[in-house]
């Protein structure tokens, strides 16, 4: 929406043609004497060797899958093993020119891309940075190992490459020495140092994360490309139409400053092996005929995309050193249909019955290994011999790999008896680093010169002032709290960028990013495509290259439209990476009212469910800004949770109202907004002030005087203060927006029956919203839950009040008939 | 239609009454007036007649056990007729929701929905008693028994608040009387210890008591093992006695005093009632009935033995009502002829004859079981002589009435025969001194011995 862009009637309404440019399919024809001026002999016979180690790898987790085991020697992995028995020229023709710098991402059929990216790293690093690299890694834990298993190593880079081998075996074996000390296993096994990201088990998850990737390439001038290896699959999914969009965004060609305009860096690389699982993507299940035509569709470069032959690693060699300079020239993003096929099933399970013998045979007439070799023969780069001895060599380097990683003595499992919090103390990182980076922040004016800043500063920051309310115009309310936090951190990490849905210019749906356009430019503030799934997922792939990143989802319901991205990869990566990668990534999500079904529904349960999250959802602008700068310090994932009712709302409770300085309020400590001594009532977000409302009542009405804790945090949360609480009053109601059934409120209640049995006077009685839909904002009072449901329940379920007229049904009856219903 | 036999309420101060005894068994024939069960209160006993015929369809209660009054106790009906709207508890329900249907129509009602619920009636329904942690918590640290507490919580749960209502009027025990004072199921002992809790001693004197070793032959002698004794349980009125007796004779200063007067005029008078009494109308007035007519005018005159003590004050009654011991087959019995001072010796003598009629058939209102201002107790027809009768506290004063002895006196010079009957008066020495005892006793004696005289008056 940036009024420099004009949208003008004479054009839109124009007449005229689309055109396309052909799209090239499998042009590469070089031979290998015509290649001999680009590769020495030992190139060409290091393609072979690449080639020969990932099919002996594979070999052998086939085996072992299939028979038990591996040369003679038996093994029991009852693991994932998607193999890619006849992809090699693939992954090895990609890898060959790319170096740490560049970094790929891939699927649960990778491991010949971490081979093939890892061998390729090894040939490009010297002998100093190699062995910097496996000392520090682990402290040098796996390298022992290696460096123990044979003595006699010729060089540096011999090691390296069972350095290699051993980690991602180890790590897909689930042992404690593997590259992620287990916790990824075969379909997430990456090691940065040689520039592999993680491989992603959810079909197209690297899409959106290799986008974010490009990004933090871009936005921090970092060298290489980034490389999302997806399958032909994956073009099916959603999310990674989504992120091809959101990576041929127009703004990046228009709109983004001198030094930061152009396509992002990145190759949305399809290994196109004709199968997802066993849908037949050509002819079946997608329409395309053949998968590059799909970078027509994205943007008027048709973004370079074309057919390579993933059946001549040179072909493949070729096509990325094209595409890499284009890429390096700010003309991203690249589509390649990279055509392969894998002898094997889609895993050893896979009996094959969607193809014929005939098909598997004929494509096995074309093996890339044995083609490649005989053309290296025929043009007199190697000798039979020369092939022959490559292979002996391999096969004896992948079966001392073999055994050092079953050894479990030398490659034991993770411990989790004598330390049984190992898994634990990784799910978050729970580090405090001020900024990802230590250069100048990049923005358009001095902070004090903000337009925001300056209106508020004519705000009264306490919300109520001579004992009376301050007026909405006037108060410092829960938005301006907010942006003052995210302002302030924008002068500080420099590696901070803001985006989402209408952020810019716009400045949020709800008017917390007013302000912002003013003082950043494109790079660290942006507006998204309403792809909430590319939002989070480059989000993820931002924050664990190194950088902070805030997105916002413009209402909690969208949460459903970034499920993978929230609960499979902002929430795992930092735990199945062992604690490598970071993830400093807060995810803003405004829970709406009045808007109906589809936008006002309250979903923190569903993101405190999901291990690896935190999740807040402060009520006051005191707390929404202590609670944004915490997260803003952290290095874990934040859900921060808004509510649309009380953006405008202020400071109510914090004496002298909010702070103009920096502060903090630590995530996952509740706070006792009002004392009380008969009955506690613990509120998740808005729900503070109806609770409020309730006490005032309770007091009034009853002479009960109510204890209200804000329990700010979601995820992590520290019972302490709720438990003392209940010790003092017997009695709790835990309220919040969620509808009531298997909400957070119900696991707070089921805590505080175990932690408080002895002290409760009565069952903890969750107040939450009824498991409907959410009706007109008329009708929302019978929805979302009100003062007098609160003392309705209590003196329904609690402590029967003197007088007391019940409206709203709390019986054990009618909570039965309910939960038959399922309503 | 099957008709419920309730508990009837045998006055205005019982809340419920034991069964003692079921003369018929469910399923058995019953006619109108056949005797369905029996049952007493702490002070009498009564039996339950049949007002419809039928078949004693169910039976609510056992023997033995408390009833609350107006409780639905048996059903009397056609065989295979539904009883179920009977069934205990079943009112309870639809009362509660009658008060809350009520409470929604008038919100402003004070104590509005707040159902009234008994101590122990919830537990009843499932034998369970139901309980928060926190008020089961709270009545284990403060030493209350929870079975004691009124539940005010929803669906009859005690919670915190019935614990500190107990509290503030309850037995106490202590922590490590506890445990075995909520073993000892349907107990309720007194207590020694600070505040009056219960404790461990209490129990074990309790349990003294429970397992008092009865003297036993030696061993060596023949049928040793024989029990030679019965064991008595002993019924409600015996324990009231008990209690009242030992708490006359432990809170009060009693002390008796003795006299004898001539009876030959009240001889003569009751001769003259016994020959023509009937040709009159009278009642068949006895010796006993002249004295209560007698000291129930005397009484006026010492009006600090038509009293009751009170600690720090005394009641001084401006009438007479007069208690009259009798003994019945469960136990003494003291009815209580209200205002004395205004009948006439054929309407005494009337009542008392009711009333003790009504003692020995257990039928006797409860509430002629108590308001006594001063007791006349009468073992004179057994041939005692002389005895110490019990204060029947607050009350100051009790007349002994003894048998008539032939003694001689010195009459004009004479030794001459005359009927004695002798007179023991207890009284509270913490009301009255002995000089006016004395001359209580000295007045009533000289009424008696002219009571012609005295009649006319």
């Amino acid at each position: 929406m940036p009024k420099q862009l004009f949208i003008n009637p004479h054009e839109v309404r124009k007449s005229g043609w689309v055109k396309f440019q052909d799209i090239p399919v499998n042009q590469y024809n070089k031979t290998i004497e015509e290649e001999k001026a680009n590769y020495t002999n030992e190139d060409f016979v290091r393609i072979y060797r690449d080639m020969v180690i990932i099919r002996e790898f594979e070999t052998m987790l086939l085996l072992v899958k299939t028979t038990g085991e591996y040369n003679g020697v038996p093994y029991d992995y009852p693991g994932p093993a998607h193999l890619s028995i006849g992809q090699e020229a693939a992954a090895v023709g990609q890898a060959y020119h790319l170096d740490k710098d560049d970094f790929i991402f891939g699927s649960h059929r990778s491991h010949g891309e971490i081979i093939a990216k890892g061998l390729s790293a090894i040939e490009k690093m010297s002998d100093d940075e190699l062995m910097d690299i496996m000392k520090k890694f682990w402290d040098g834990r796996v390298l022992k190992v290696v460096e123990e298993s044979k003595k006699d190593y010729k060089s540096v880079k011999e090691l390296a490459m069972d350095f290699l081998l051993y980690g991602a075996l180890a790590e897909i074996f689930g042992r404690e020495t593997g590259f992620n000390k287990g916790l990824g296993g075969s379909m997430h096994a990456f090691f940065t140092p040689f520039g592999i990201y993680p491989n992603n088990a959810i079909v197209g998850g690297s899409a959106g994360i290799a986008v974010g990737a490009a990004l933090f390439k871009k936005v921090n001038r970092k060298k290489g490309i980034v490389i999302a290896n997806i399958g032909d699959g994956a073009m099916g999914c959603g999310p990674v139409w989504e992120a091809m969009n959101m990576a041929a965004m127009d703004q990046f060609k228009y709109l983004w400053e001198e030094g930061y305009r152009g396509g992002l860096p990145i190759i949305f690389n399809f290994f196109n092996n004709q199968y997802g699982m066993g849908g037949q993507t050509c002819g079946e299940t997608m329409g395309y005929q053949i998968l590059a035509r799909v970078g027509a569709g994205i943007n008027p470069e048709q973004m370079h995309a074309e057919r390579v032959d993933g059946y001549n690693p040179l072909a493949v060699i070729d096509a990325i050193k094209r595409k890499k300079q284009l890429l390096l020239e700010n003309k991203g993003p690249v589509l390649l249909d990279v055509v392969t096929y894998r002898f094997c099933g889609h895993s050893p399970s896979d009996a094959s019955t969607y193809r014929t013998k005939e098909e598997i045979d004929a494509w096995m007439q074309h093996d890339s290994i044995v083609t490649y070799g005989k053309q290296l023969i025929d043009a007199g780069v190697a000798t039979q011999e020369q092939l022959d001895a490559i292979l002996n060599d391999v096969k004896e380097r992948i079966d001392r790999i073999y055994r050092l990683a079953i050894d479990e003595n030398k490659s034991p499992r993770m411990d989790l008896v004598s330390n049984p919090d190992a898994i634990a103390s990784l799910m978050f990182s729970n580090q405090r680093i001020e900024k990802m980076d230590d250069r100048e922040c990049d923005v358009l004016i001095p902070k004090e010169e903000n337009p925001r800043l300056q209106q508020i500063k004519r705000k009264v920051r306490a919300g109520i002032q001579d004992g009376k309310p301050v007026p909405k115009n006037k108060v410092f309310q829960l938005r301006d709290a907010i942006f003052e936090a995210l302002l302030d951190k924008f002068y500080v990490d420099p590696t901070l960028i803001a985006y989402g849905e209408d952020n810019r210019d716009w400045g949020g749906a709800f008017a917390v990013y007013r302000g912002l356009t003013e003082a950043l430019p494109y790079h660290r503030l942006f507006n998204a495509p309403i792809s909430e799934a590319a939002i989070v997922a480059s989000a993820v792939g931002y924050a664990m290259c190194g950088g902070r990143v805030v997105v916002e989802l413009m209402y909690a319901d969208f949460i459903g439209r970034a499920g993978d991205e929230i609960f499979n990869q902002l929430s795992k990566w930092q735990a199945m990476s062992a604690g490598i990668l970071k993830m400093p990534v807060v995810l803003r999500v405004s829970v709406g009212s009045k808007y109906g079904a589809q936008h006002s529904q309250d979903w923190t349960s569903l993101v405190a469910h999901i291990p690896g999250l935190k999740v807040v959802f402060p009520a006051t602008p005191y707390d929404a800004k202590g609670l944004m700068n915490s997260a803003l310090m952290g290095t874990d994932p934040v859900v921060f949770f808004e509510s649309q009712r009380i953006y405008d709302i202020g400071e109510m409770f914090h004496p002298g109202g909010v702070p103009e300085g920096y502060y903090e309020v630590p995530i996952g400590e509740p706070d006792i907004k009002k004392e009380g001594k008969d009955i506690t009532i613990l509120t998740v977000g808005a729900m503070l002030y109806r609770a409020l409302e309730a006490a005032k009542i309770l007091e009034s009405k009853y002479g009960m005087s109510a204890e209200v804790i804000d329990a700010r945090s979601i995820v992590p949360f520290n019972y302490e203060k709720v438990i003392e609480s209940v010790k003092k009053t017997g009695k709790i109601v835990i309220t919040g927006d969620a509808c009531e059934r298997a909400s957070y409120l119900k696991d707070f209640a089921q805590n505080i029956t175990e932690l408080a049995f002895d002290y409760l006077d009565a069952p903890p009685v969750v107040v939450g919203s009824r498991n409907w839909i959410t009706p007109a904002h008329e009708l929302e009072r019978f929805f979302f839950p009100q003062p007098d449901w609160i003392i309705d329940a209590i003196h329904e379920k609690i402590v029967p009040l003197k007088g007391h007229v019940v409206r709203n049904n709390f019986t054990v009856n009618e909570q039965l008939r309910r939960n038959r219903l399922g309503v | 239609m099957a008709t419920p036999v309730i508990m009837p309420r045998q006055g205005q101060t019982v809340e419920s009454c034991i069964i003692t005894k079921w003369h018929k068994k469910k399923g058995e024939a019953v006619k109108v007036g056949d005797l369905l069960f029996s049952y007493e209160t702490d002070k009498a006993a009564f039996d339950e007649e049949a007002k419809v015929e039928g078949t004693l369809l169910e039976v609510f209660f056992d023997e033995g056990d408390d009833v609350p009054v107006l409780a639905t106790v048996c059903v009397i009906g056609e065989e295979g007729e539904d009883i179920s709207e009977f069934m205990p508890g079943r009112k309870d329900a639809s009362t509660a929701k009658e008060v809350a249907a009520e409470s929604q129509e008038q919100p402003t009602t004070e104590s509005g929905s707040e159902i009234e619920v008994k101590s122990g009636d919830v537990a009843q329904q499932d034998g369970r008693v139901k309980i928060s942690p926190r008020a089961r918590n709270l009545a284990e640290r403060s030493g209350v028994d929870y079975r004691e507490a009124v539940p005010t919580g929803p669906y009859g749960r005690i919670i915190e608040r019935d614990i500190r209502q107990l509290i503030e009027k309850g037995q106490l025990v202590t922590h490590a009387a506890r445990d075995e004072y909520l073993r000892a199921e349907g107990m309720r002992i007194g207590g020694t210890g600070i505040g009056g809790r219960v404790t461990t001693a209490d129990l074990h004197s309790m349990k003294r008591e429970a397992h008092y070793e009865v003297p036993q032959p030696p061993v060596q002698e023949a049928k040793a093992e024989e029990a030679d004794f019965e064991e008595v349980e002993l019924s409600n009125i015996r324990k009231v006695i008990a209690r009242a007796m030992h708490q006359s004779l432990a809170n009060t200063a009693q002390l008796t005093i003795h006299t004898s007067f001539d009876a030959t005029e009240i001889l003569a008078f009751r001769k003259k009632v016994k020959e023509q009494g009937e040709r009159l109308g009278l009642a068949n007035i006895t010796l006993n009935d002249i004295i209560l007519y007698v000291v129930s005018r005397t009484l006026l005159n010492h009006k600090a033995l038509n009293a009751h003590f009170l600690d720090d004050r005394m009641l001084l009654f401006n009438h007479v009502h007069l208690g009259v011991a009798v003994d019945t087959e469960r136990g003494l019995m003291v009815p209580t002829v209200y205002n004395a001072d205004t009948k006439s010796l054929d309407e005494i003598s009337r009542e008392v004859k009711e009333l003790v009629e009504a003692c020995r058939k257990g039928s006797i209102n409860p509430d002629y079981l108590k308001g006594g201002t001063f007791t006349v107790t009468n073992l004179g027809s057994l041939g005692v002589e002389a005895f110490t009768p019990i204060l029947n506290p607050p009350q100051t004063g009790i007349l002994g009435v003894n048998t008539i002895v032939q003694r001689v006196k010195e009459m004009d010079g004479k030794i001459v025969i005359y009927p004695a009957m002798g007179l023991s008066l207890t009284f509270d020495h913490r009301a009255v001194d002995g000089a006016p005892a004395a001359r209580f006793l000295q007045e009533l004696k000289a009424n008696l011995e002219n009571f012609s005289i005295f009649l006319a008056k």
